[in-house]
């Protein structure tokens, strides 16, 4: 008994049918207490819900640079690692064929990419303070 | 009437050509800067869709890979595009590229 | 037939989103369209049978480029685009580029479409993980030590960009 029974993108229609399950019933749960409840609004209703307190200020916050640098460093690191996935799942048949050289280059590839990750920290680009 | 509906290598290259150019329209007519870079995106987007439709035609690995480092070198440039956006709000206080004219003469 | 229904909802779906980011003023809005575009492109890959690149594609673009791109939304907290008062001649002349442009890449390619070019039909071995993982270690090895390169560079570059600095 094969794993996936069915080959090509037939072999995704269950992927499908949940995204489009989850879908149905995110949307369903969120409006069925608008379809089923009653609706009565009102101007202390609608304010919006801040411990109890009148709101201050807009819903609109800025945010801090630091945010940005940490979400910066994330997108170059996980590029990294989507490097490594396809050498990691092939890694057994290229060592059998050329011998450790393989390793040698992930190695020299991560290597580089530490130089910045150095200087990264040197530069303060991790503290948060 | 069947084989209209179709895709073939036409479908997929036409679809591409139109994501294409909507992000180019979409480059010379926004005036914000980070919706231009999105319009970027979608324009190498549109690309990559075109080279893994010729990789799948000719059974050939080159697109794929060329997809995938299409894909790494947006992400770089995203990272930088978008602290050269962030360096430009920090002098000018907004980030309206027709403002952005110092290589205007 | 799961083929051609996933390619007209996801080539529509695409489409959409991609008109979407270019009429949305607010830019929130267009990022969460362009994210609806990046994950039906995704599902075409997967209708094209490279499964490996639309998982990188939803990893990548999706999960990590946009987080990105709305995080600096957040951060400068735009407004959104006031419209034109009057119509402007550029935007015109942009809009008739564009579908210029169109129609000749729809003309120009029209040869693929012609009879005795099904090649969708044929096998495509290059979509897994395996087959790419070994021409990434074999024939675009110089290439994959370089993404290194460009990688250092953006990381140095957006470091010293980003950061705000106190010369001394």
């Amino acid at each position: 008994m094969p794993f996936l029974l069915y080959t090509g993108i037939s072999a995704y229609v269950p992927l499908f049918l949940l995204i489009i399950a989850g879908i149905g019933l995110g949307f369903l749960l969120a409006n069925l207490s608008v379809i089923l409840g009653p609706s009565r609004p009102g101007i202390k209703k609608g304010l919006t819900y801040e411990s109890g307190m009148d709101p201050v200020g807009t819903g609109h916050e800025r945010f801090s640079v630091k945010f940005y640098l940490v979400a910066m460093l994330f997108i170059l690191f996980d590029i990294e690692v989507v490097f490594m996935y396809p050498w990691a799942v092939q890694f057994r048949q290229l060592t059998q064929e050329f011998g450790m050289f393989p390793f040698w280059e992930m190695i020299t590839f991560v290597l580089i990419l530490f130089v910045g990750y150095i200087y990264m920290y040197k530069k303060g680009g991790l503290r948060w303070a | 009437m069947m084989d209209f509906f179709t895709p073939n290598v036409y479908s997929y290259l036409a679809v591409s050509a139109l994501m294409f150019a909507l992000g180019a329209v979409g480059v010379m007519t926004r005036r914000n800067g980070i919706v231009v870079f999105m319009c970027i995106e979608l324009m190498l987007n549109a690309v990559n869709l075109a080279l893994i439709t010729f990789s799948r035609m000719h059974n050939d690995p080159a697109g794929s890979i060329l997809v995938f480092f299409v894909m790494c070198v947006a992400a770089a440039e995203a990272v930088v595009g978008l602290s050269i956006v962030l360096a430009i709000f920090r002098n000018k206080l907004n980030i309206d590229i027709n403002q952005v004219n110092i290589f205007k003469w | 037939m799961v083929e051609i229904i996933l390619f007209w909802l996801f080539s529509i779906l695409g489409i959409a989103g991609a008109v979407g980011l270019i009429f949305n003023r607010n830019p929130i809005y267009a990022a969460l369209s362009l994210i609806i575009n990046f994950f039906s492109i995704a599902g075409l890959y997967l209708s094209l049978r490279a499964e490996f690149l639309a998982v990188i594609q939803i990893l990548v673009y999706a999960g990590a480029i946009m987080v990105l791109f709305l995080f600096v939304i957040m951060l400068l907290n735009l407004q959104t685009e006031e419209k034109a008062e009057k119509f402007d001649a550029k935007r015109g002349i942009a809009f008739l580029f564009g579908l210029a442009f169109a129609a000749e890449m729809i003309y120009a390619l029209r040869s693929f479409a012609s009879e005795g070019q099904t090649p969708l039909a044929a096998q495509f071995d290059y979509g897994q993980v395996e087959p790419i993982g070994r021409s990434l270690m074999t024939s675009f090895l110089f290439p994959f030590e370089m993404i290194s390169v460009v990688l250092l560079a953006a990381l140095i570059g957006a470091i010293v960009v980003a950061r705000k600095h106190t010369y001394t």
